[in-house]
């Protein structure tokens, strides 16, 4: 039985900033996150065609990484962070992965020994678990994933993360008709039950092999909805129920740290300035220097509590200022030492309010997302923290409660948007307090409505 | 400390907004006459159960049953797609009014015993290694509700499998999606096989990680930005546009 956070590890909001957390994590060659600096981690993905063979995948991981300790040395930064996203080859071929973070990890201790350059190597398993048309998320698909987190653990990756897919059946279903209870079913209940399932599974990989579990997100849905959202004149989605589901998926994302995860939780985690309002643990981010990834509408605000500075992926190619990982990973770094400047120099919260209030009124997300907001949230989810429906619930509401108490004219939302909370403010008022309840009407409704929904065998219902 | 934030930025989706409610520009636009009316209400609303209600009445007032799919329900389903391309209401109630359409093509399809004629047929699939599939959902979701046939293949599709389907499918287009730029590459080979067995048909390519760069390098590829570019790229090969001027159009940068 995992022990669920009924508390915050900050006093207050204002507590809470960049570079520094309450439980910093180490990595093997010097580099502590949370431990008062913010560090750049680069992100990459291989061009479409070195996927075909193991050994074009490993030579071109090989080039990147040497490309990136390269660059930050030319350019004199003193730590950086590397994160392998596995593309699907490398996880279902547990040796693929393993064989790329062997060689990562190699060039990462040689640049160190060299020059002294503190460095991190996270390595992310794809969440495999899947069948052809199911998620099949208990079984022998899990087995092989473990077997990758055990050989890139063995092969050096100092953290260990994964973004997992547990409620996306129903979420997919859910988001496209704006079924407020669908998302506290996916994400809150559903999500969080496979979350400490494998939680603990990879803590005791990373126990051990003497690694750090470090986190997951809820990328596949939370990100879904906001990249469904997309920008301030897409209809694709409104920004306020985006928003619901990036609350919501705080207690998901949680539910990593109470089975074992330590941080630094993963960079596409909009949702984790909530999260270490409750756990203290460092978290990586990405927002302005991640549009070589994708948009959104918080791109400054996002980087007010990180640890780790990310540009959440980008493929390697070639940019007139050098490889796209060079490009981005300078980037990374300059923004990275301007924060740490600004701790340096005592200036660090005038840095960090500066940041939120470049972006708080700019979208319904970045206003709840703003720390301030974002700990209110923590303080709904930890108030029925044992409760992982409660707790889901009461992110939403307090998400709801936010935007309805924000200054209008500060905050100005359209009027699809307005509607769409009301909407979703009825929704909730509707839904009971009993998880019993919820669960048992939402098993069946889902089994007559989802096809692939499949709860006995994924989450042993 | 605190902002003004009016100087900083500009919520563009404030300004743009039509004075009009989406109610209020809905109702100006269904058909006068009843049940009509009250169907197409219901499928701008999403109330399954109400479009059934107003069918039935249809079909004791002696409506025929297939004749009310094009004549009721696909006029009704595409006040919400206007509504929806000109910006006025989300995608979650162009999907709604979908399913509840869809429910009142079932019906009439039962009470009249046949199938109305589809403007197209279209087959869909998320590339092989990728399980990512709410784009192609939406995708096949907005064809069907436009009035396409579609033969959705489903996630994670073997190359071999789509150019199968083509071969036994005949569809007027093809469409893929992936997430990942290493599942994309898929795509290629599909165009390679197809070319070699020698179809030509359209191949819509979209999704996360999917660019117009990497469409255009393989010769039967369109780039769909949007998966509301789907039905209209299906429109265009129906009013006979070709390859070279769906790319025209479609291809934006």
């Amino acid at each position: 039985m995992v022990k669920r956070y009924t508390s915050m590890a900050y006093k207050a909001a204002d507590d809470m900033i960049f570079g520094k957390s309450v439980y910093p994590v180490k990595a093997e060659l010097g580099l502590e996150v949370g431990a008062g600096y913010v560090t750049a981690e680069v992100n990459y993905a291989p061009r479409p065609e070195a996927g075909v063979s193991k050994e074009k995948l490993v030579s071109e991981y090989r080039r990147l990484t040497t490309d990136i300790m390269a660059r930050a040395v030319q350019v004199g930064f003193p730590a950086i962070s590397l994160e392998t996203e596995h593309v699907e080859q490398m996880t279902n071929n547990p040796s693929w992965g393993a064989e790329v973070a062997h060689v990562q990890k190699t060039i990462m201790e040689e640049y160190h020994e060299e020059y002294g350059i503190k460095c991190g190597l996270r390595h992310t398993p794809g969440d495999i678990r899947e069948d052809r048309d199911l998620l099949a998320l208990i079984g022998k698909k899990y087995d092989t994933l473990m077997e990758s987190f055990e050989q890139v653990a063995d092969s050096g990756a100092d953290f260990l993360s994964i973004e997992t897919m547990g409620g996306k059946e129903i979420l997919d279903y859910a988001i496209l008709r704006n079924d407020i209870p669908g998302l506290v079913y996916a994400i809150g209940c559903l999500g969080s039950i496979d979350m400490t399932m494998i939680w603990e599974d990879i803590r005791k990989i990373a126990d051990k092999k003497g690694r750090v579990a470090a986190g997951d997100t809820d990328c596949s849905q939370a990100n879904t909805a906001m990249f469904i959202a997309g920008g301030l004149l897409d209809k694709n989605l409104a920004h306020t129920i985006a928003i619901i589901a990036r609350a919501i998926s705080a207690p998901r994302t949680l539910a990593g740290y109470e089975a074992g995860a330590q941080g630094p939780g993963k960079d596409c985690g909009y949702e984790n300035t909530i999260v270490k309002s409750i756990t203290g643990c460092p978290i990586a981010q990405e927002g302005k220097t991640s549009t070589c990834a994708h948009s959104d509408v918080m791109g400054n605000l996002v980087m007010q509590c990180c640890d780790l500075w990310s540009n959440e992926s980008v493929e390697y190619h070639a940019e007139f200022g050098g490889t796209s990982v060079q490009c981005w990973s300078e980037s990374l770094n300059y923004d990275a030492a301007m924060l740490n400047v600004a701790t340096e120099t005592g200036n660090a919260k005038m840095l960090r309010d500066i940041l939120v209030l470049s972006d708080k009124y700019r979208d319904p997300q970045g206003y709840v997302l703003a720390y301030d907001n974002a700990y209110k949230v923590g303080q709904a989810i930890v108030k029925d923290g044992d409760d992982l429906y409660l707790r889901a619930k009461n992110a939403a509401v307090s998400c709801v409660d936010i935007l309805n108490s924000a200054d209008s004219k500060k905050l100005v939302m359209s009027k699809f948007e307005i509607n769409a909370l009301n909407n979703a403010k009825a929704a909730l008022d509707a839904m009971t307090d009993e998880a019993d309840t919820f669960m048992s009407d939402s098993v069946e409704k889902y089994k007559a409505e989802v096809a692939v929904f499949r709860p006995d065998a994924n989450y042993k219902f | 400390m605190d902002i003004d934030p009016s100087k900083i930025l500009v919520r563009y989706n404030v300004a743009k907004e039509k004075a009009q409610s989406p109610e209020e520009l809905a109702a100006e636009m269904f058909p006068t006459a009843e049940p009509a009316r009250s169907i197409c209400a219901a499928i701008f609303d999403g109330e399954e159960d109400d479009v059934i209600e107003g069918l039935e009445k249809a079909i004791e007032g002696g409506a025929d049953p297939i004749a009310l799919i094009d004549d009721v329900l696909m006029v009704g389903m595409k006040i919400t797609t206007d509504l929806y391309d000109q910006g006025v209401i989300f995608l979650p109630n162009v999907m709604m009014s979908a399913d509840a359409m869809l429910e009142g093509i079932e019906f009439c399809k039962e009470q009249g015993g046949s199938s109305p004629k589809p403007k197209g047929k279209v087959v869909c699939h998320v590339a092989e290694g990728d399980v990512h599939d709410i784009g192609k959902t939406i995708v096949a979701a907005l064809l069907r509700a436009a009035g396409y046939e579609v033969v959705d293949l489903g996630r994670d599709v073997p190359v071999d499998e789509v150019i199968a389907a083509v071969k036994k499918e005949s569809p007027m287009m093809l469409t893929g999606t992936a997430l990942m730029t290493t599942t994309m590459y898929a795509f290629k080979e599909v165009n390679d096989r197809l070319l070699e067995s020698g179809i030509k048909i359209p191949f819509q390519c979209g999704g996360g990680a999917v660019n117009q760069d990497f469409v255009t390098q393989y010769e039967l590829g369109v780039y769909g930005e949007e998966a509301a570019d789907a039905p209209k790229m299906a429109d265009a090969i129906v009013a006979g546009k070709g390859l070279a001027q769906l790319k025209e159009t479609f291809h934006k940068h």
